[in-house]
């Protein structure tokens, strides 16, 4: 690409350490993806036209190594290596001890202490602050993790450029044809389930305090205007501290006005800078708080508006409120479609030292009763389980009428977009925006 | 001869520490400024200066040449940290001065009070703040009641009453100035502890007045104290990005610091974090030979006083 970066030309010698730097040998890269001798190819990866014929064609975005960028309409099938085969059939769980590796507060723990009785066994859990750092870890192959948990679609291109992942054994899985939504079995990410099955889901949407904001947010033609009409309260506002999460907000915006079909994975310079000038514009309107501590600061009444993850409006109403603070003042609107939904998953390392375990482990979180009482008792996140329905919890009294929509659906799931992987080009483009925009 | 080589041997630890700690880490950095970045978008460094890179300091100069956001975000922490500097001197120098001078047989306790602050974390005192400075907060109240959150807003330094929280540029210095100045205070008073009575004394008797004594003799004296407490609170301000994180977290009180966090946490551009990294290096480098440079003169003026 033509990027200034770029320009300083590299030395041979700097370029073999360049290519060796990347630990990988992607010049192998398009064997993990597409054409597999077990599987039909699927998408982009393997074979675009070849020679002349390859100029009729419009270029399509490219991961690491040229590996393709799984999309919705470009579903991609993570091969399955000589080298990295799943675990046979029928084998024993280990003795453990399991590590884990996850968001911190990302399970509940009562989860794994059931887990480590049943099995005789320990769970030790290591925390990461991001994905990056998650990856950089794992790369650097310093600690074997059995399972991971919290990675997800922006970084599922990564994972298997850098063979981070071992193939999963369905045999030992059957909690995920059993309770997992069909909509995420074979998603277009991981065709076939191979490397992930999904851990929670989530949606970006408005959360606020409903004493406090008069307006009917959700009763707005366009419920995200109200972040540009939030003068009244000024220095009350949040917004959520991830580029892709915030620079897509006016992106929706826009396309809730026009009734355009956003590209939320959009690598086009003009969009993502045109979401970035609409954003700053939020400086002068309401000053807001660029943090993720939503769960914490709308139920503590310090913001009243704030661009949040659903996850949090659950949780905010699960633990953070104080003495005196009813539930129901919480309010949360997510759009039903052309926003943001993520989901997060559940990997098993490709190192990992106890993988039965591992998949006993993946297993026993896809059950239906462990998956429910981890969403209920800790995390707020919704797990993608038939089961799960909001009506009923509301009905039980475990969560406010005004949280309904912090309880994703599958056909809401389905209507919205994922943040997904960027080329290196396109991750960018995001970047440079968003240090703009934090720039103030 | 003997000593001389005790203490050499003694110092070795130490020198390996910071030798390991500093210099080579700096190394590091300016090894990955100066690199590349892989296909995975992880900063390659280029260990040999020959092979240096110069594309990625070059974009962040040019960013900073064309009145970029890196311009803005500097000019931004200069602006708060000189500020908060100048507070510093102008609360702690009558602080450090009465504690030396003036506090007598107090003066054990006045240190320790001026300890005391230490003893709690920085981050600690700040998750303090927050919740005294929130709209229902003590500290909230307390300054209503007071007036000077009238003041403040009558100065146009606070945008709505009860609003300290609310991303304001005023609460992030005073906060960095809360955080810091102890570190000020403490060189300033054993700079001012040290200063010989009997010059002052010297310069009564021949007719100074209180005022022209302190301005000729112990202000002149106490320079090394307020360079050096002034060097020790505005390097730790520069780098400071959690002060505003927590007290604001608004895009228009971003520091430089908060810039460099966010290359480096996250994204694609970790170099750019490096090359920021270098280049506040590099401003607290000239700053430090000021500060040396600075304490010889004066040294030297006051032993040829």
């Amino acid at each position: 690409m033509d990027h200034p970066k770029d320009r300083s030309r590299l030395s041979r010698r700097q370029f073999v350490r360049l290519a060796a730097g990347s630990a990988v040998g992607l010049g192998a890269a398009g064997a993990l993806a597409g054409c597999e001798n077990t599987t039909t190819p699927i998408g982009a990866g393997g074979g675009g036209p070849a020679g002349a014929a390859a100029e009729l064609v419009v270029g399509k975005p490219t991961g690491p190594g040229g590996l393709p960028l799984p999309r919705p309409d470009n579903a991609v099938t993570w091969a399955i290596t000589d080298t990295n085969e799943p675990i046979a059939d029928g084998r024993p769980a280990e003795r453990g001890p399991l590590r884990v590796y996850n968001y911190a507060d990302y399970i509940d723990p009562a989860l794994l202490k059931r887990f480590e009785k049943q099995y005789s066994t320990s769970v030790q859990v290591a925390t990461y602050n991001s994905a990056d750092e998650a990856i950089a870890k794992l790369a650097s192959g310093a600690v074997a993790f059995d399972v991971i948990i919290g990675l997800s679609g922006s970084n599922i291109v990564d994972l298997i450029a850098q063979r981070l992942l071992q193939p999963l054994n369905h045999s030992y899985l059957s909690n995920l044809a059993k309770n997992v939504w069909p909509e995420l079995q074979d998603p277009f990410y991981d065709r076939g389930s191979r490397y992930t099955v999904p851990y929670v889901v989530w949606l970006d949407g408005i959360g606020w305090r409903n004493d406090k904001v008069k307006e009917d947010i959700a009763g707005m033609p366009v419920p995200w205007d109200i972040f540009w009409h939030a003068q009244a309260y000024r220095g009350q506002v949040g917004i959520l501290d991830d580029k892709r999460d915030a620079l897509s907000m006016p992106m929706q915006r826009d396309a809730m006005r026009t009734g355009v079909r956003p590209d939320l994975n959009t690598e086009d310079a003009a969009v993502i800078s045109h979401a970035e000038r609409e954003l700053a514009q939020l400086g002068a309107i309401c000053n807001p708080k660029v943090t993720i501590t939503d769960y914490q600061t709308l139920p503590e009444g310090k913001t009243v508006l704030h661009h949040s993850w659903s996850g949090d409006l659950l949780s905010a109403a699960f633990y953070y409120l104080p003495k005196g603070v009813k539930a129901d003042v919480l309010s949360f609107w997510g759009p039903q479609q052309n926003g943001v939904v993520q989901n997060d998953f559940l990997c098993i390392g490709r190192a990992a030292k106890s993988p039965v375990l591992a998949h006993a482990f993946v297993d026993y979180v896809l059950d239906e009763k462990n998956a429910y009482s981890n969403f209920v008792d800790f995390t707020g996140y919704t797990p993608p389980q038939k089961a799960i329905d909001a009506e009923a919890l509301i009905r039980r009294g475990l969560i406010p009428k005004s949280l309904t929509e912090a309880v994703v659906r599958p056909d809401q799931f389905a209507a919205n977009q994922e943040l997904l992987q960027l080329s290196v080009t396109g991750e960018r483009l995001w970047d440079d925006a968003w240090s703009k925009f934090k720039a103030g | 001869m003997h000593s001389r080589w005790t203490w050499r041997i003694l110092s070795l630890p130490g020198v390996a520490w910071l030798s390991i700690f500093f210099l080579v880490a700096f190394y590091a950095v300016l090894s990955v400024a100066f690199g590349n970045q892989d296909t995975l978008s992880l900063p390659v460094p280029f260990w040999n200066p020959l092979d240096w890179n110069v594309g990625y300091v070059l974009d962040a100069l040019r960013n900073f040449w064309h009145g970029g956001p890196f311009l803005i975000v500097f000019a931004r922490t200069i602006k708060f940290v000189v500020i908060a500097m100048v507070l510093s001197i102008a609360l702690g120098y009558p602080v450090a001065y009465f504690a030396a001078r003036h506090a007598g047989r107090w003066k054990g306790l006045v240190l320790v009070a001026l300890i005391v602050p230490f003893w709690i974390n920085y981050l600690m005192r700040m998750l303090a703040w927050i919740n005294l400075l929130a709209p229902d907060g003590l500290g909230t109240k307390v300054l209503h009641h007071l007036g000077i959150e009238r003041a403040f807003l009558w100065l146009g330094l606070l945008a709505e009453p009860g609003g300290w929280l609310n991303g304001q540029p005023t609460t992030v210095i005073l906060a960095l100035l809360y955080g810091y100045i102890p570190f000020l205070i403490l060189p300033l008073f054993a700079a001012l502890d040290r200063i010989d009575q009997r010059q002052i004394e010297a310069a009564r008797d021949l007719g100074a007045s209180p005022l022209g004594a302190f301005l000729r003799v112990t202000l002149p004296l106490s320079v090394p104290g307020i360079l050096a407490g002034t060097v020790l609170v505005a390097l730790p301000m520069f780098g400071d990005y959690y002060t505003a994180d927590l007290v604001s977290a608004s895009t228009q009180t971003n520091m430089i610091g908060n810039q460099i966090d966010e290359f480096m946490r996250q994204g694609s551009e970790k170099v750019t974090g490096a090359v920021l990294t270098m280049l506040l290096a590099l401003l607290l480098l000239v700053l430090m030979f000021y500060y040396l440079r600075s304490t010889r003169q004066a040294g030297a003026e006051a032993s040829t006083a």
